[in-house]
């Protein structure tokens, strides 16, 4: 029986497709378009239209006060960080939790684990429904924290956020607001999937209403480190490149100088974002298509502000279900790929590559900030064996980077892999008949 | 043409069909899309330390890479040196 302290090893990711995988360049097709059939080629090479910029949806009534007036009603103003008052039209910003709290600051001095106030462990015997005393009228008005923020009083029509950080995880220390407007949204995943029709399911065509996007609001941690790693393992050089043998029997050798590589690099990350929704966190892309939300990362989340119920007026949201302890080992993992991916400029003399056999992690600090970040999400369900998949159509809340997945028919791909694949195998036959 | 030249045209239709069957899947369906977070993430990082050390020779290969290269895929773990992380 084995008395180590230290928790067994995380079992490695793998799999087709695993997010594991780096991802190409963005843009990229893997074959070139232009030998492609013509119906094909004008669909990958077709412009994207421009996103409408228009109108925003209508936000609720907050329970905030203006500062100026002392009013309730109060909104986000549509496509920016501000707040404003429908009495007095008072805008005024909430506080950038990155001057407030000084979170930019410092990072070559971490020590230790930082944990903001809202990224504490979940009390285990937390609920997710709270009730709140309504003021107004004394009814209780019940919020459900595993989708909303805010409930109207269904007696006196007063608004109740759920505005102190509670033991249930349910409210962060911060919150990106939504930028990009309800009818951006939809059009740009109009755009993604215009692009994408000719192999599209059937009926995924037939249902398909952007219009139903919904704004959410997901829960990450945004963590600050510092960190050094080591790694180690063999390069190769090329020396001499010659051939032997003649016509068919030809063949290219390569002679190599073998080096030990070793190589230590010591580095700071700042705002790198991780899924604190333990579903959201699982990218496994056979079994779900998280990794749509999670392509459309990063955020700007320097422009967080403190946290404020009224900016979710009207948006869903989503509860965190990970603390710190249970985030660590993905930190470190991605801690690790951050650390080969600075230290590959310094291996451009291995022309043969390099093969890394070991590699070494210090966490000497870390900074754990929870926020919530917008995406508006469409989403599709698809039929089939174990429940079938959830493919989603996220567009970044900030940004617009959008991402999707949209199922494929099948029999429509297969018979278009087929004909090519004929009518190539039909002129490879004329070639080698010729001759 | 060869006989060698001959077989490897007739993979042709063969391959055709499976890369285009492939890199269609992908466009449509993105599964090895993510957050490429090794190069978007704001990282700084003091300069790069290390030793290089002549341990062997190859002689007469005719593979173009070294085995087992993964100097560009960085998400894949190798053997772990735990240390004391605080």
């Amino acid at each position: 029986m084995s008395n180590s302290a230290s928790p067994p090893p995380v079992p490695p990711y793998t799999g087709p497709g695993s997010p594991q995988d780096v991802p190409p360049p963005p843009g990229s097709f893997p074959i070139d378009p232009a030998s492609l059939p013509p119906p094909i080629r004008d669909e990958l090479l077709a412009p994207d239209p421009v996103a409408i910029d228009t109108s925003a949806a209508e936000l609720k009534d907050g329970l905030n006060r203006c500062p100026k007036c002392g009013a309730t009603d109060i909104k986000q103003k549509p496509g920016s960080d501000l707040l404003i008052c429908l009495y007095c039209r008072n805008e005024w910003h909430a506080q950038r939790v990155e001057e407030e709290f000084g979170l930019g600051e410092g990072l070559d001095q971490l020590e230790g684990t930082v944990i903001a106030s809202g990224a504490r462990d979940i009390a285990a015997d937390a609920a997710s429904v709270m009730t709140f005393k309504c003021t107004g009228c004394g009814a209780e008005v019940t919020v459900n924290t595993e989708n909303a923020m805010t409930a109207r009083c269904h007696w006196c029509r007063h608004v109740f956020g759920v505005n102190e950080q509670v033991a249930n995880g349910a409210v962060p220390d911060a919150v990106l607001p939504f930028h990009i407007k309800k009818d951006d949204a939809v059009a740009r995943i109009r755009q993604f999937v215009d692009k994408r029709r000719m192999f599209a399911l059937k009926a995924f065509k037939e249902q398909f209403t952007p219009e139903n996007v919904i704004g959410v609001y997901l829960p990450y941690m945004i963590v600050d480190g510092k960190a050094s790693a080591d790694v180690s393992g063999h390069g190769e050089i090329l020396t001499r490149t010659y051939t032997q043998g003649s016509g068919d029997k030809k063949k290219t050798y390569y002679d190599a100088d073998v080096y030990q590589v070793e190589r230590h690099v010591d580095f700071t990350v700042d705002d790198l974002p991780l899924e604190s929704s333990s579903e959201r966190g699982n990218l496994d892309t056979g079994t779900n298509t998280n990794n749509i939300i999670n392509t459309i990362l990063p955020f700007d989340t320097k422009n967080a502000v403190k946290w404020n119920a009224s900016y979710l007026s009207g948006f869903s949201s989503e509860k965190r279900d990970s603390g710190v302890e249970q985030l660590r080992p993905r930190l470190e993992n991605q801690l690790l790929s951050i650390a080969r991916a600075q230290v590959e400029a310094s291996t451009s003399r291995y022309d043969r590559g390099v093969r890394w056999e070991q590699e070494g992690l210090s966490v000497h600090g870390t900074r754990w900030v929870s926020m919530y970040l917008p995406v508006w999400l469409y989403s599709y369900h698809q039929p089939g064996s174990n429940g079938g998949m959830l493919h989603y159509i996220a567009v970044n809340g900030r940004t617009g980077e959008t991402m999707g997945s949209v199922p494929v028919q099948q029999w429509k791909l297969l018979l278009a892999a087929l004909t090519v694949g004929s009518v190539l195998e039909t002129i490879a036959l004329m070639i080698v008949g010729n001759t | 043409m060869s006989d060698d030249g001959g077989l490897w045209l007739l993979l042709l239709g063969p391959a055709g069909a499976t890369g285009l069957y492939w890199a269609l899947y992908r466009y449509y369906r993105n599964t090895d899309k993510s957050h490429d977070f090794e190069h978007e993430t704001a990282v700084e990082a003091k300069p790069v330390t290390g030793s290089d050390r002549k341990v062997d020779e190859v002689r007469g290969t005719q593979e173009t890479r070294i085995d087992g290269d993964n100097v560009r895929a960085y998400r894949k773990r190798v053997t772990r040196i735990r240390r004391n992380s605080s």
